[in-house]
């Protein structure tokens, strides 16, 4: 069930309605809300609701032990055993097609089988978020920044549909503690919702699908067909539409959380203003970033252990946090390249002196560079689209709405944050009547852009 | 419990006085919008319903869209939303002819249906086959399963000055009209490119219901459903092979995993040979069971090339990107029989 779509404004409305009305009873509320969230998520594939629910059960049996447990030694075995199962879990579902693949390619090489079955297995929407977010749970409370919660509590905040298939990626430590306490009914950022989904539906089915629809997808699947023109104004297309399908998915989820009365914290902030990798990762994916950080990077030793260790716990970080978006070769080279970006800086350590606009240009192609490492399908196609870029052609598909498209997504977010923060503001205080009318409005007409064939699912949806 | 560390900006909703309204704003809000697309858009949620496999999910959908659409009808309103929003729409207008009739036009007429020479592919009759003529318009298309072999198609032809159309249609089907009508998509596509050659892979949707010779539901799958599902390969085909002037490459389901899909897929393959039995000079059936699934028996890895390579996606249903390749190379031999590139 996809958010713009009628099956889910069918379900959220009674959900939502339901939720308020049983929220001073949190006995009843909670199971409800459970429930709700399983059912969400059964709509995909009833059979993976096992999976959530068995994540759920190993990963509070973790949690609870390890709160009974003061021995550092037995406590440090638990996680060990709570984060090995949960990647475990990801490695079968997301990596095994995968691993198992090369594997038996190498051994073809030197004239040997494949000792293990080559299988392609279903993968469960939104496992590298929820399995993410058990590890978090488990790691906090081995750290001791938040007690164990009780079963139900973790398997809301587990499942809670508006975050469970594609994000954000929220600890425990945030969303637990709103849990403790009915929500306030009459202090709800009911405007602010509102619009977010309002936002996310345009930024999703009228942005993010049609310059896919117009532009990246024919580019992307034969580059060979187009000159540089085209593949150049491609690549910018896919940077444009990547940041509208996440961050429209993202905008819609924390909306939604919202109206119930649940706050997400924030993914995105204008990740294309960013003047270098670091500032990059502070903006794109918020919530995975400071996973990485807080869960990869800093157990990993962090900037503690001298210059090069720093450099290879960067490089660690980001490959792997390249391989989490899927099991593929050009997301590993991509997670490698942010990694050198991010270690040149380092090692740069504001030596180099850039005029502002200028490090935001390197920066900004920089970014665009590691996109059509990350759309392309393989290491091949990879190569031919970059060898087009010096093959004179036509403009082919440099028509007007496509380059308005990709100007006003990424020009929005060049512009000074703070009017356009006080002007969004003005429009989230408006009457809830004249919000709820507009989001109708907003829905109308951005289904009226949808081909037959539905909305496309989101691209994270397959991470 | 300690307190959350705002590195995510958690209480950036409290300024301004965001916070300001009560939960029943939410609700009357939501339900305000929601009265609006039923009066406005109340057409849509029925057709949504119509286009979902059956399930639990689809009878809520209906539940809602019966009404929905029963009180839009009565008003203005949809036809002022419709008109509105037109100009958005980004599907072809399909409103020309070659739609599908129903069942009983094609079942049981009663007369013994002529046979033509084109019937006869000139290998199977001894026959030298005609000169090779140059590609220089191929349309692939199709359902999802199309693709990515119409990426594979055109990057391996685009080179030799051959146009490649990829005009893939992702969750339609030949029994689902209400989605798109393949006899109407297929005359417009005819009409809009003029192929020499058309490559056709459809079906992973179908299974639904299709009205019958008086007008009664079908369902999917016995000999009368696989009939009137023939009868509207059959019309595709003839028009694709454009009396004649083009040829066209019509492939066959590999066996999904699920065994219900297999069933179908099944009987769609068997439709599909039934239905294009007539020019069969000219419409060619690419049997894809004997390469990914011999004896309809679904694997997910097969031998190519001496390495044991996987072929499906992880839905069980499509073809990966290895599988694809392959394909095309056995689509491009084909072609080959009748075009150069």
């Amino acid at each position: 069930m996809l958010f713009p779509t009628i099956q889910f404004a069918i379900f959220f409305p009674i959900v939502l309605g339901l939720s308020w009305a049983l929220m001073p009873r949190p006995r009843l509320w909670k199971p409800f809300i459970l429930i709700a969230s399983y059912i969400f998520y059964a709509s995909a594939s009833w059979r993976f609701c096992f999976l959530l629910a068995g994540v759920t059960l190993g990963n509070q049996l973790a949690a609870v032990l390890l709160h009974r447990t003061e021995d550092e030694r037995h406590r440090r075995l638990i996680v060990a055993t709570a984060v090995a199962l949960d990647l475990g879990v990801l490695g079968i579902f997301k990596y095994y097609s995968f691993f198992v693949q090369q594997w038996t390619n190498v051994l073809g090489h030197v004239g040997l089988g494949s000792p293990v079955p080559l299988l392609t297995i279903a993968l469960p929407v939104g496992i590298s978020f929820f399995t993410f977010q058990a590890i978090s749970y488990v790691v906090d409370v081995k750290r001791r920044q938040v007690e164990p919660a009780g079963m139900l509590d973790f398997a809301v905040y587990l499942s809670f549909f508006p975050h469970l298939v594609a994000g954000p990626i929220v600890r425990a430590r945030e969303f637990l503690p709103q849990l403790a306490k009915p929500r306030n009914p009459n202090r709800v950022a009911v405007g602010s919702g509102l619009s977010l989904i309002a936002l996310g539906v345009v930024k999703k089915v009228v942005l993010a699908d049609f310059l896919a629809r117009a532009l990246v997808d024919p580019v992307f699947a034969v580059p060979q067909a187009y000159g540089a023109p085209d593949v150049l104004l491609a690549a910018y297309g896919y940077t444009a539409q990547i940041y509208c399908d996440f961050s429209g998915y993202t905008d819609m989820a924390i909306g939604l959380a919202l109206l119930l009365g649940y706050v997400f914290p924030q993914n995105f902030r204008s990740p294309y203003r960013a003047t270098g990798f670091r500032d990059f990762w502070r903006r794109w994916h918020m919530t995975l970033s400071r996973f990485l950080r807080d869960d990869l990077y800093i157990p990993l030793g962090g900037s503690r252990g001298g210059r090069l260790l720093t450099y290879r716990n960067l490089m660690i970080t980001m490959m792997l946090g390249g391989l989490w978006h899927g099991a593929a070769w050009p997301f590993v080279l991509w997670g490698a390249f942010h990694g050198l970006g991010l270690v040149t800086e380092h090692a740069l350590g504001g030596r180099l002196k850039l005029p502002g606009w200028l490090r935001w240009l390197v920066t900004f192609h920089l970014i665009v560079f590691g996109w059509i490492l990350f759309r392309s399908t393989s290491l091949d196609a990879f190569d031919t689209f970059l060898s087009r870029l010096t093959v004179p052609g036509a403009a082919t598909l440099w028509t007007a709405p496509v380059l308005a498209a990709i100007l006003v997504v990424i020009g929005l977010q060049l512009l000074p944050p703070r009017p356009l923060e006080r002007l969004q503001a003005r429009v989230e205080c408006l009457r809830p009547a004249v919000l709820g009318s507009g989001l109708a409005v907003v829905i109308a007409f951005a289904g009226a852009t949808v081909s037959s064939q539905g909305v496309p699912p989101f691209i994270y949806f397959r991470f | 419990m300690t307190e959350p560390r705002d590195d995510s900006l958690m209480n950036r909703f409290d300024r301004f006085g965001l916070r300001r309204f009560r939960a029943r704003d939410a609700v009357t809000s939501v339900l305000l919008a929601a009265a609006l697309l039923v009066l406005f858009e109340g057409h849509s949620v029925l057709k949504a319903g119509d286009q979902m496999n059956p399930g639990p999910g689809r009878s809520l959908v209906l539940a809602v869209g019966r009404p929905s659409s029963w009180i839009a009808g009565r008003l203005p309103l949809a036809s002022v939303a419709h008109t509105a929003t037109a100009w958005l729409n980004p599907e072809p207008n399909l409103s020309g002819p070659g739609g599908f009739s129903n069942g009983g036009a094609l079942a049981g007429s009663g007369q013994i249906p002529p046979v033509s020479p084109a019937a006869f592919a000139p290998e199977t009759i001894g026959e030298k086959p005609p000169a090779r003529q140059a590609l220089h318009t191929l349309l692939v298309t199709g359902d999802s399963m199309s693709q990515p072999l119409d990426s594979d198609l055109a990057q391996r032809l685009v080179g030799g000055g051959t146009r490649v159309i990829q005009d893939p249609h992702i969750g339609t089907g030949i029994s689902t009209t209400f989605v798109v009508d393949w006899g109407k998509l297929s005359v417009a596509q005819v009409k809009a490119y003029h192929p020499q050659a058309i490559v056709v892979f459809i079906g992973a949707n179908d299974g639904f219901p299709m009205p019958g010779p008086s007008s009664h539901e079908v369902p999917c799958c016995n000999a009368e459903w696989a009939a009137i599902y023939a009868g509207r390969v059959r019309q595709i085909a003839n028009t694709y092979r454009q009396a004649g002037a083009a040829h066209v490459y019509w492939l066959t389901l590999p066996t999904p995993r699920e065994a219900a899909r297999a069933r179908i897929a099944r009987v769609v393959n068997a439709a599909i040979t039934v239905g294009t039995e007539p020019w069969a000079s000219q419409v060619r059936v690419i049997d894809t069971v004997p390469i990914f699934t011999p004896g309809f028996v679904y694997r997910d890895s097969m031998d190519i090339g001496g390495t044991q390579t996987i072929v499906r996606q992880a839905d069980g249903i499509h073809l990966n990107e290895a599988g694809s390749s392959l394909l095309a190379t056995t689509v491009l031999e084909t072609l080959k029989q009748h075009f150069t590139y």
